[in-house]
């Protein structure tokens, strides 16, 4: 977009022109910290506000109009119910749906599928030597080692910090002796044990 | 937090018994080190982030150093890392892009000399 | 604190992006000035291993409580009411016997278990720690001074994933009845981390 003209910068802005303002960051921060709604609803809906209204409402306003629509989606709001507070009327009370708040807890999931590797059972840090980012460290690779704990299931970083999605998988304990690391080199009576997903390992 | 438990020892860590607080060494070196675990802490309590995706880049800019000077200590500055790594993820979240960064410090590079003594604090 | 402390040029180039940075996160209302003072007085004064300490003291003390702490760390420290971080990553605490020494370090970055013992030490963080302490834990527990017997193993816990770890040390001799107070004074980070032993009982004052 273009033909807006020169940026109008405010000497010494303050940080809210007006208290609404400051509210209606509090309310986000709580209707997100708390889980209502997640933040990823709260963008999509200021991507879909009309363009018109995106324009002239300011920044805070959009973040306004955002945060009345992702409640009405999420059933927190029924839909009308802010202007029929603003015209004196109050809507019936309704219940808050089931499952609300979400709690914005960890990176712990459920699994679609069982663990594939048990306590006990030997593996092997594949040869991964991807372009992007990982998790599996470079002094692990190729190297044998046992599975001593199963730790649950998580969602996988390589993924999901870029974007392209949870793939929550299982996560694991991984006892590797010090010779198998070091070999010659390595001290005696020594071993590092390592969590590592499960997109990791191949059994060995 | 919890509220302590009912006849749940209560330990008097501010007095002479107290265990160390700090083993010996400063929480944060400098104020904008401070500031600036601050705001990232601030952006994740506030759900603007999962903390893979900080975490992720604090990786990949430790990465970087160390592929470029190896495993040695000489030159590393942890909070450079985790700057450029909130940098980046600032841009790529929206909420600060590279240009608007840039013209704020050439903005507060011009400002004079002394004009922060009023904050700062030893 | 003061940031001119730290002259050279390159800190004060990242002093200036951080405010800058920050100015712009205030302005735009995505962060809160005070939100920030809050977070960061909450780790200079709450957060710390003082209360790590806490735990460690009452399962020395304790036998079930051990157990519980053993199992499901969280939990049990959940008993105590001590302030914690924002991050509910899983914790495990890992205990030290006659034949097994642990200790905690994060290859990839700084890891550390944060929300309860408050943030590393520099030293956690450095090249170098995390790169020889995997390669040849001895050697470096050594050099910061702590002798592992041979017949010891020593088990180093990487914090690759979400996991977070905490060593529960063992218990000094000649602390025998002392009460909880006392023995947390002698759990330091660093016993807790697993490259030092607590304090011994016979310097501790009070």
């Amino acid at each position: 977009m273009h033909g807006f003209g020169p940026v109008a910068v405010e000497p010494d802005e303050p940080v809210f022109h007006a208290p609404w303002e400051g509210r209606v960051l509090g309310v986000l921060f709580q209707a997100v910290g708390f889980g209502w709604t997640s933040i990823d609803a709260f963008r999509h809906a200021i991507e879909r506000m009309n363009p018109v209204a995106y324009l002239t409402v300011g920044y805070y306003g959009r973040w306004l109009a955002s945060l009345e629509t992702v409640l009405v989606e999420a059933g927190v709001l029924a839909p009308g119910e802010v202007d029929a507070r603003l015209e004196g009327r109050r809507l019936p009370p309704a219940p808050l749906p089931e499952g609300l708040p979400r709690p914005v807890s960890g990176y712990e999931r459920t699994a679609d599928v069982p663990p594939r590797f048990a306590p006990g059972q030997p593996v092997r840090a594949r040869n991964l030597n991807p372009a992007g980012h990982t998790r599996l460290a470079r002094y692990l690779r190729g190297k044998r080692g046992v599975i001593h704990r199963v730790h649950g299931a998580f969602v996988f970083p390589d993924t999901n910090a870029h974007g392209r999605g949870e793939h929550a998988q299982h996560l694991y304990g991984v006892r590797f002796d010090a010779g198998e690391l070091w070999g010659a080199d390595a001290e005696p009576s020594a071993a590092v044990h390592v969590d590592l997903f499960e997109d990791y390992l191949e059994p060995a | 937090m919890a509220d302590a438990p009912p006849g749940g020892a209560a330990l008097d860590w501010n007095g002479p018994s107290a265990p160390p607080r700090r083993n010996g060494e400063l929480v944060f070196e400098t104020l904008w080190e401070s500031r600036l675990f601050g705001a990232t802490m601030a952006l994740h309590e506030a759900g603007l982030f999962a903390w893979d995706e900080f975490r992720d880049r604090l990786i990949a800019e430790i990465g970087s150093f160390e592929r470029a000077h190896g495993a040695r200590d000489e030159g590393f500055r942890y909070y450079a890392c985790w700057l450029a790594a909130f940098e980046r993820l600032a841009a790529e979240k929206g909420l600060c892009s590279a240009e608007d960064l840039e013209a704020r410090v050439a903005r507060l590079r011009s400002r004079p000399p002394g004009h922060d003594h009023e904050r700062s604090t030893s | 604190m003061s940031d001119h402390a730290h002259d050279d040029p390159i800190t004060r180039r990242d002093a200036l992006r951080a405010e800058a940075l920050e100015s712009i996160l205030v302005e735009k209302g995505v962060v809160r000035p005070e939100v920030i003072d809050a977070i960061v007085r909450r780790y200079e004064q709450d957060i710390g291993p003082m209360n790590g300490a806490k735990a460690i003291a009452r399962a020395w003390t304790d036998p079930a409580y051990r157990q519980r702490l053993l199992a499901d760390a969280w939990r049990a420290i959940a008993e105590l009411g001590v302030p914690t971080g924002p991050e509910i990553a899983p914790l495990v605490v890992v205990e030290n016997t006659a034949a097994v020494h642990n200790v905690v370090v994060c290859t990839l970055c700084s890891c550390y278990p944060g929300s309860l013992l408050g943030l590393p030490p520099s030293w956690y963080k450095s090249p170098a720690y995390r790169a020889r302490v995997v390669r040849e834990p001895r050697t470096v527990l050594c050099e910061m001074g702590l002798e592992v017997p041979p017949e010891v193993e020593i088990r180093v816990w990487d914090s690759s994933a979400e996991v977070r770890y905490m060593v529960l040390p063992e218990r000094p001799a000649g602390s025998e009845g002392w009460p909880e107070e006392r023995l947390a004074a002698l759990v330091t980070r660093d016993a807790m981390i697993g490259v030092a032993r607590p304090e011994p009982a016979r310097l501790a004052h009070g």
